[in-house]
């Protein structure tokens, strides 16, 4: 594993095909988040319901844009990318959702969003080989972190049926998990072995959730004070949305070429979707990061479709279900025509997915609880493999400084985002080894 | 009695950083967008708690267009002062966003200062 990550991580070297295609698809994110019609960060997407109706002004809505991203790129995105060699939808994507927003005219946003594309797919490069070159190498060292992210969030879908449904069927989706995992290690060794047992987490946990919703519906049936909730008090809430579903279905044909894009460019393979995927990408295991970020869809979707109602701004990368597509389909051809497909039915489902969504409280609560259970294993998982690096490039003093930086992170109340501040702090940690060594203070150890 | 509603991805958390305070005049329930969007319309409850990763838009979710931005404050990832939150209180904001990392700061100082006006 460890020499087909560090054999792909000299595969920043982008073919000139795939260059074209993140600068282009920057470009247009750019131009769609200049308009307001969707935004990665699903943060930011409700605010923009004040900037469409023209309550707040393009520099104050990119400021919060770039509030809420700046953290994610620098924390989450740029540590990944240089680690897996692998683009992610933090680095190419939050950027131009605030280049796009700032952009003052509208022809400035599409060139804005190209010129990240090109620094991501130049820049990158010229930054992972300066840091290969160094005498202690941090980013050789990072690549200690894909083996905590892809096995510790193989469990998120026990953590949350525990958190949802109580500890004794959380414990039986635990146990299935595991039994599944050392089984498909046993009889499958070249698939990666958390795949079939994150299936049936999560196929667990919404058939616990869409049971329990189907049993209190039934019991309510006589009262019927929800159906009353969505048909009357709920009126506001479904003029809204469905003003909001109206706006997005006038843009159909950006939104295909959006879908299109994001298929394209999850089918050249030098992009993962998810938190897990780029390490799985990295080492060209399509279909395990296919299925990693299908599952992972779910604990978004409920969040992107309400959010996108209730502003009239959609995700850039839609339900993300475009990149498990992307990973699987043969050419780009075929990614394009699929990905404006699956855009235009999502586009057009939206409404009736809001409605569904409404009957279906413990659904969207699940989906909660899988998005904080990602959270939580990847918070272990990407500190637990910072150490892991800093051990490797520095040793007791690697853990020492990196430990360290984290701790006190910590201490003055999480000046960085608490799952950014590990890779924050080897980063950090790496640039300390090597002026140490350059004083003739530090001997870097020879692995 | 206030009814204070959570939502978010640390809503069990918010629920339980607050219930071992041991305030009076305050019940605070697990909720989530949709639903806290319909009960505070309709009166039947008074506050809404919401968290993500970064403290902002994904927090309040529904709320921020159901409600209007005028009954909406994001702490982000700050921890906002006693008087901060007064302050905000007596704009009449309803709704508060925060951050998942920083739940054990500032949900019982909010609740705190929500129990004490009922007194």
């Amino acid at each position: 594993m460890g020499a087909q990550l560090a054999a792909a991580a000299g595969g920043l070297d982008f073919a000139p095909a795939q260059r074209l295609t993140v600068i282009g698809l920057c470009a247009l994110t750019a131009f769609v988040s200049h308009r307001a019609l969707a935004v990665f960060n699903d943060g930011v997407r409700p605010f923009l319901l004040d900037f469409v109706q023209g309550r707040t002004r393009r520099g104050a809505t990119g400021a919060v844009s770039f509030g809420l991203s700046a953290g994610f790129v620098f924390g989450l995105g740029a540590p990944m990318a240089l680690s897996s060699g692998v683009l992610n939808p933090w680095l190419v994507f939050l950027p131009t959702d605030v280049l796009g927003i700032l952009a003052p005219r509208k022809w400035l946003a599409p060139v804005l969003g190209g010129a990240w594309g090109a620094v991501v797919v130049f820049g990158l490069k010229g930054a992972n080989d300066a840091a290969h070159r160094l005498p202690v190498d941090f980013l050789t060292a990072m690549q200690q972190m894909s083996t905590p992210i892809l096995f510790l969030f193989t469990l998120f879908p026990v953590l949350a049926v525990c958190k949802q449904f109580g500890r004794a069927r959380g414990a039986v989706a635990g146990a299935v998990e595991l039994v599944l995992v050392v089984l498909t290690m046993k009889l499958w060794p070249k698939v990666f072995a958390g795949s079939l047992a994150m299936a049936a987490g999560v196929l667990m946990l919404i058939g616990f959730a869409v049971a329990r919703d189907l049993r209190e519906r039934r019991d309510g049936a006589t009262t019927d004070q929800d159906a009353g909730n969505e048909t009357g008090v709920d009126d506001p809430m479904a003029s809204l949305f469905s003003a909001s579903a109206a706006r997005l279905r006038q843009h159909l044909p950006l939104f295909m070429a959006l879908g299109a894009g994001v298929c394209l460019l999850s089918q050249t393979h030098i992009f993962g979707g998810g938190e897990a995927t780029s390490f799985l990408i990295a080492q060209g295991q399509y279909a395990e990061a296919a299925q990693v970020d299908f599952y992972r869809a779910f604990g978004f979707l409920p969040l992107i479709a309400t959010t996108a109602l209730a502003s009239g701004a959609y995700g850039i990368a839609g339900f993300t279900v475009v990149y498990p597509l992307g990973y699987l389909l043969p050419n780009p051809w075929l990614a394009v025509v699929c990905g404006a497909l699956v855009f235009t039915v999502e586009v057009l489902a939206l409404s009736g997915i809001g409605r569904v969504l409404g009957r279906l409280p413990s659904v969207r609560d699940s989906s909660e609880r899988l998005r904080s259970a990602i959270g939580d294993t990847l918070q272990l998982a990407v500190l637990f493999g910072s150490l892991l690096a800093a051990q490797t490039m520095g040793g007791g003093l690697g853990l020492l400084i990196v430990g360290g930086l984290y701790l006190l992170n910590e201490a003055m109340g999480r000046v960085v985002v608490r799952m950014a501040a590990g890779p924050a702090a080897v980063l950090a940690g790496g640039v300390l080894l090597n002026v140490l060594y350059w004083l003739d203070l530090f001997t870097p150890l020879t692995s | 009695m206030t009814k204070i509603l959570t939502g978010g991805v640390g809503k069990s958390e918010v629920v339980g950083a607050v219930t071992g305070l041991g305030l009076p005049g305050v019940e605070i329930v697990v909720s989530s967008d949709m639903d806290a969007a319909v009960l505070l319309r309709a009166g039947r409850a008074d506050y809404f708690l919401g968290t993500c990763h970064t403290g902002a838009g994904a927090s309040l979710g529904v709320l921020v267009g159901l409600l209007g931005a005028a009954a909406c404050h994001t702490f982000g990832r700050s921890v906002p002062s006693g008087a901060q939150i007064e302050a905000l209180l007596d704009e009449g904001k309803r709704v508060f966003g925060f951050a998942v990392d920083q739940i054990d700061a500032v949900a019982p100082a909010l609740v705190r200062a929500l129990a004490a006006r009922t007194l």
